[in-house]
């Protein structure tokens, strides 16, 4: 068989057919992550990721479903290859971690990290990220709002070695299982995420075999090298200074009345581009604080949402961020601060660079969005006597743009995932989805609109029903852009059967009984330009929709 | 399987309107087939049906009281959709969920856009168009909150006064119980008198009420522009003395009659990709061949499909323009990339390929119609692959120095290479993306490509076939005699096939094989109605196939099993073949509780290889030879030049070689061999599996 280049024959006609080669590997450990997975979580909710890094630790190839996996393998990466100098590894090995204080995230996310050996050494590593079902700790899903300490949230893994040479550690397998509530779930979705590096790595293996190690090797130097050229080409085009934005976070689920200030100073000087997160709030009680990946993965997404979007995304892409992060922070907390709900953390600070580089990209930047992401949670018994848990994953409505009204009730940012049926709700558990409306009238005013919320009205059917609700935009809206008005905040109120309403302060766990119904009314996006200049057209197309 | 001959003696016609051709295929008693194109007629398509019918009439001798048969492959719905022209509709919902339609399950597809566009189908019913009534089912089908019939007629009044076209009708669990949605459809009636009405209860009986909604709204948005085309087309082949019933083929690959197409019209969004898959299947079938991908390459795009032991895989749910239609369709996926693709360079100077394209206009440079940008067909036109003199059967003369003009300036100097060496990159990138997609489609849904065949088709495919099947380890290449015209084919060979689904929402566990029993019966007898008004020859065998939705409990998504009722116990045997399936397609099967979701039944009748046959052998020149540039030498090679007629039984083709024919062009590769299956088709075997 003959090589198709060799180290000096970096043309660029088979730097692009390698390319398509190398995420193709990436798509195929992703569709086999996905396909072999167990929970729902993974299937439905798509949140797990898998590609390849350099040997050391660049992303080369990666198959995201949902940008917040943008960034988070690369410390896992680099704390494995801290850990476990490569000369002791050997092929088949296989590493994992999950502890947000080592690499990870929060303790759902476990990372699996093997080696791609060709020729005797390692050229590259194959990497996977899965959201598990549970890890264990205060409560079934392993995300307690009410956590104060990262104890409290699951089993903590340190970097471990899984596998050595193919063979399961049977010891660290045992300690898994004794600490998760569904042990089956959880094992077969980390064999699941194995099987995925294991397909990347015969892959790249033999592709190796084919090109040769020492080719292949320099293809991927000069493939990081090329996305990094021409994401400092990009910033380049962005004019120097220093952009600021303030955003907040409604509470951190234990101290219901503290907002919570994120701050970012985003400065553009020459082909580079820094965030300087000083301001932001303290790290705060309760699991709301994010290590250092979440801010990575967030200015990932803005940088890359921002630069051409045919810039093929590697690790090259990223060698132009710089951040500080002040430790002791929201943004870089001293364990065991508990992490759990980062995921609302992602989200805000995602929108706050965004926010900040408005004023220089008026055409490319939206008012801000809600930007939230309303988790509701119901569990209990049925009439029958047999459990239950249900949950709901809610949106706003995103920020309207220069030329473009907001879209209504749209996920945006760093997640991206599906609300429940009311069909299926009901068919699977007690409880009745009485309302699915568009919110009037939410949608911040401006030449363009920002988008809707929506109004959603549950009802429980059966009596001692635990209630989990969290969400954001209860205090502060997502604001308007050139003169266009802040879209309305978000509203939830239980209306109990007796006639009794409590509003919900953002956050709350707590019991509903039979007939007890939740209200739940998601903000708005934020207008864009002055109101007075809205088209009399448009104006008049909304009232006769029923939009305001 | 060889069905039964639907039609008396006489002559069969398929017919494929495409976005720029409408493609003919006569086959004649005696078993010839006659090819021809037309341009197709924006304004009115069945224009250029009628077209056809004159061309088949003076040309080609064939009266028209002589046909015998008429199959339709339509874009109609699928263009009503992609230009929002279907009709202005009104939407009934249960009270509380108006909005539905418009809220859709707010996923968004394109991740890293700041600014959003709509991801649901809002304009089929846009607010002031929608109304609620009182009324409420539980989930068992129970009536919780009786229908308001006052409120009803109300709604149907305002959506009438507003000059509504049709209505939609999506309520709450109605597919487990219709009787208020069928109240309504009653009320809709005695108000407007033959006003179009879908209800969600008949369109698409499952779970979920967004789907629902968007089937049931598309479904009525098409529905008079649908009955209109076709009863125009009714009429005008009436007026030419066809007294052949008018087919369509529905998006699932199988055929019916016009009067039922226009009943349920939301299921022709695939009416012509489905001709094009059924078509490969005949040939692949008939050239010994029961896995196949077929590989369709057209200008803009290139659609890619499967066929698993000899039959099509079918999803339970697609897209049209980006929005959920939750019909059964052929499995097609759609990639960005194509003849007219568009070859740049990037900012860090590596060579791209697409995804935007030249299109039809101007088209790529060598079309001469002011196109200057360098596409992969100007590549494959400066390799010597396509003789600018024989494009498209000589109807189109292509400029070969304003290809080689773009290709200078739009690549090769930009990289410092001679342009044949651009145009040989411009192929390897194209092919390597094209490659990726099918693994991606093969391998995401459980099949390993080595073991199939590749069919590719278009006018495109069998140019980049010996590539992409080298990458999929693939060593088999079958390319039909009408590549070209394939869909048009693919229609002489499809069934008559009817697919009526109901919910059937029950555990496995505890369930008595007995309840399966008058449940299909009730479903046989709606799909049977459908299958009368065929008006299929007294005797025609149909063919009944019973299958079942499944899936673990908790778990949303489901999959389809065959229901057996010759085993003992037929639950447990849709439950066994659930987890065999559930292993193929997700790699695991635990033995976990699951159950029954919908069940489904498919009548089929005839259907076959009409899409075979070699067309008339007219006389061919012998081979010549001319310098092509392929990606295995540095240097030009020369290469053998066949007229596809001009291929006998006796040929045996080693690449480098080049396979001509009116609608596409093959590139024998070295380390191929071309030779002729025994129903026309080229088989290209790769030299170390031949």
């Amino acid at each position: 068989m003959t090589t198709e280049f060799t180290t000096a024959d970096l043309d660029p006609v088979t730097v692009e057919v390698m390319r398509h080669r190398l995420e193709g590997i990436a798509n195929e450990m992703q569709a086999t992550l996905l396909r072999s997975s167990f929970s729902p979580i993974v299937k439905e909710g798509l949140d797990a990721s898998a590609g390849l890094f350099t040997a050391d630790g660049q992303t080369l190839a990666q198959s995201c479903s949902i940008p917040i996996h943008l960034a988070t393998l690369i410390p896992a990466v680099g704390r494995i290859l801290r850990d476990f100098p490569p000369a002791t590894m050997q092929p088949d090995d296989t590493y994992l971690l999950n502890d947000p204080y080592c690499g990870g995230t929060h303790l759902p996310d476990i990372a699996i990290v093997q080696p791609v050996f060709a020729g005797g050494r390692i050229i590259a590593f194959s990497a996977a990220m899965t959201h598990h079902q549970d890890m264990g700790g205060l409560s079934a899903g392993s995300v307690p709002t009410n956590a104060t300490e990262i104890f409290q949230e699951g089993l903590r893994l340190p970097p471990l070695k899984f596998r050595d040479r193919g063979v399961v550690n049977a010891t660290l397998e045992a300690i898994i299982r004794q600490n998760v509530r569904i042990p089956d779930t959880v094992m077969g979705d980390i064999h699941a995420q194995v099987s995925a590096c294991s397909i990347g790595a015969r892959r790249l293996a033999e592709l190796a075999e084919k090109q040769g190690g020492n080719a292949l090797t320099a293809l991927f130097a000069e493939l990081l090298d090329r996305s990094e050229r021409m994401t400092r080409l990009a910033l380049a085009g962005i004019p120097d200074g220093t952009w600021r934005a303030v955003d907040w976070l409604d509470n951190d689920g234990v101290e219901l009345d503290k907002p919570i200030r994120i701050e970012v100073a985003v400065t553009i000087k020459g082909d580079a581009i820094h965030i300087d997160f000083t301001g932001t709030s303290p790290q705060v009680r309760g699991p709301l604080n994010c290590v250092p990946s979440g801010s990575l993965a967030a200015a990932c997404f803005a940088v890359r949402a921002l630069t051409d979007p045919r810039i093929p995304t590697n690790g090259g892409c990223f060698r132009p961020i710089s951040l500080h992060l002040p430790e002791g922070t929201l943004v870089n907390p001293r364990a065991p601060a508990p992490v759990n709900a980062r995921t609302s953390t992602i989200k805000r600070i995602t929108g706050t660079i965004l926010a900040a580089m408005a004023e220089v990209l008026p055409d490319r930047v939206p008012a801000p969005s809600a930007g939230q992401m309303v988790i509701v949670a119901f569990g209990g018994k049925r009439a029958d006597g047999t459990p239950f848990v249900t949950g709901d994953l809610i949106a706003g409505g995103s920020g309207a743009a220069r030329g473009a009204d907001g879209v209504d009730v749209i996920e945006t940012d760093a997640t991206n995932c599906m609300n429940l049926p009311a069909e299926a709700a009901e068919m699977e558990t007690p409880i009745r989805l009485n309302r699915v409306a568009l919110r009037p009238g939410s949608g911040g005013d401006g030449e363009y609109r920002g988008g809707l919320g929506t109004i959603r009205e549950y009802e429980a059917l059966v009596d001692e029903v635990s209630f989990t609700h969290r969400s954001e935009r209860h205090f502060s809206a997502a604001g308007g852009l050139f003169g266009g008005a802040p879209g309305a905040m978000a509203r939830s109120v239980i209306h109990r059967s007796d006639g009794t309403q409590e509003v919900i302060p953002s956050k709350i766990v707590t019991r509903l009984q039979k007939g007890d119904r939740v209200v739940i009314e998601t903000a708005g996006g934020g207008g864009y330009g002055e109101p007075g200049r809205r088209a009399a057209a448009a104006r008049e197309a909304d009232a006769r929709d029923g939009k305001t | 399987m060889q069905g039964a001959d639907l039609t008396a003696r006489g002559y069969q016609f398929g017919i494929d309107i495409g976005g720029t051709f409408t493609d003919v295929v006569c086959r004649a008693p005696d078993g010839s087939i006659r090819l021809t194109k037309v341009a197709t007629s924006r304004a009115d398509p069945s224009r250029a049906v009628l077209a056809a019918l004159e061309t088949a009439g003076a040309d080609w001798g064939v009266p028209a009281a002589a046909i015998a048969r008429f199959a339709h492959g339509t874009t109609v719905a699928t263009n009503a959709v992609l230009e929002r022209k279907g009709a202005r509709i009104g939407l009934i919902a249960t009270e509380g969920f108006r909005d539905v339609l418009e809220i859709g399950r707010q996923m968004r597809h394109q991740m890293y856009d700041l600014v959003l566009r709509p991801e649901t189908p809002g304009f089929l019913a846009p607010g002031r168009y929608r109304r609620e009534v009182r009324e409420r089912l539980d989930a068992s089908g129970q009536v919780l909150v009786p229908l308001e019939e006052e409120e009803a007629r109300r709604a149907v009044r305002e959506l009438l006064d507003q000059g509504v076209q049709a209505i939609a009708v999506c309520l709450l669990f109605s597919f487990l119980n219709p009787a208020h949605e069928q109240r309504i459809a009653e009320i809709v009636a005695e108000m407007s008198p033959g006003l179009p009405v879908s209800l969600s209860s008949a369109v698409d009986p499952a779970f979920r009420e967004y789907e629902r909604t968007c089937a049931t709204g598309f479904d009525a948005y098409v529905k008079p522009l649908v009955a209109d085309y076709l009863a125009n087309l009714e009429s005008g082949l009436a007026r030419a003395g066809v007294g052949a019933t008018l087919q369509v083929m529905q998006s699932r690959g199988g055929l019916t009659a016009a009067g039922v197409a226009r009943q349920r019209p939301v299921r022709l969004f695939l009416s012509g990709p489905a001709g094009g898959v059924v078509g490969g299947l005949a040939v692949g079938l008939s050239a010994g061949y029961r896995d196949l991908i077929t590989v369709d390459v057209g200008g803009t795009s290139c659609d890619i499909a499967l066929v698993s032991d000899g039959r099509p895989l079918i999803r339970a749910e697609g897209l049209i323009d980006g929005f959920p239609v939750r019909v059964p369709m052929v499995d097609v996926t759609a990639i960005g990339s194509g003849g007219g693709s568009l070859a740049w360079i990037d900012a860090a100077g590596t060579l791209r390929v697409g995804p935007d394209s030249a299109g039809s206009e101007p088209g790529p440079a060598c079309y001469g119609r002011g196109g200057t940008r360098a596409t992969v067909t100007d590549a494959s036109v400066a390799l010597g692959y396509i003789d600018p003199a024989r494009f498209a059967g000589g109807s189109m003369r292509l400029d070969p120095a304003l290809a080689e003009a773009a290709l200078r300036r739009e690549v090769a100097e930009p990289l410092g290479m001679d342009p044949a060496r651009a145009a040989l990159g411009i192929h390897r990138v194209l092919n390597a993306q094209m490659a990726e997609a099918i693994k991606l489609v093969s391998i995401g849904r459980g099949i390993d490509p080595r073991g199939y065949a590749l069919l590719p088709l278009g006018g495109a495919g069998p140019l980049h076939g010996c590539a992409l099947a080298e990458e999929l380890g693939i060593s088999t290449i079958i390319v039909p005699p009408h590549p070209g015209v394939l869909a048009a084919a693919g229609l002489l060979g499809a069934p008559v096939e009817h697919e009526v689904a109901g919910a059937f929402p029950h555990p496995c566990a505890g369930l008595d094989s007995a309840l399966l029993q008058p449940a299909l019966a009730a479903l046989d007898d709606r799909c049977a109605a459908l299958m009368a008004e065929e008006r299929l020859p007294a005797g025609t065998d149909v063919q009944v196939g019973h299958s079942a939705d499944l899936c673990y409990i908790g778990q949303s998504y489901w999959l389809e099993v065959p229901l057996d009722f010759s085993a003992a116990d037929p639950v447990g045997a849709a439950y066994q073949a659930f987890l065999a399936a559930h292993d193929r397609v997700y790699g695991h099967a635990p033995p976990l509780p699951a159950k029954f979701v919908n069940l489904r039944t498919v009548h089929r009748a005839g259907g076959g290889s009409a899409a075979g046959g070699a067309t008339r052998a007219g006389a061919a020149p012998p081979p010549t030879t001319r310098p092509i540039r392929v990606r295995q030498h540095p240097d030009p090679v020369p290469a053998a030049i066949w007229q596809r007629a001009a291929i006998g039984p006796q040929h045996r083709i080693p690449g480098p070689a080049i396979i001509e024919q009116v609608d596409t062009t093959t590139l024998v590769e070295p380390g191929w061999t071309a030779s002729l299956a025994p129903d026309g088709a080229a088989l290209l075997l790769r030299r170390d599996a031949a």
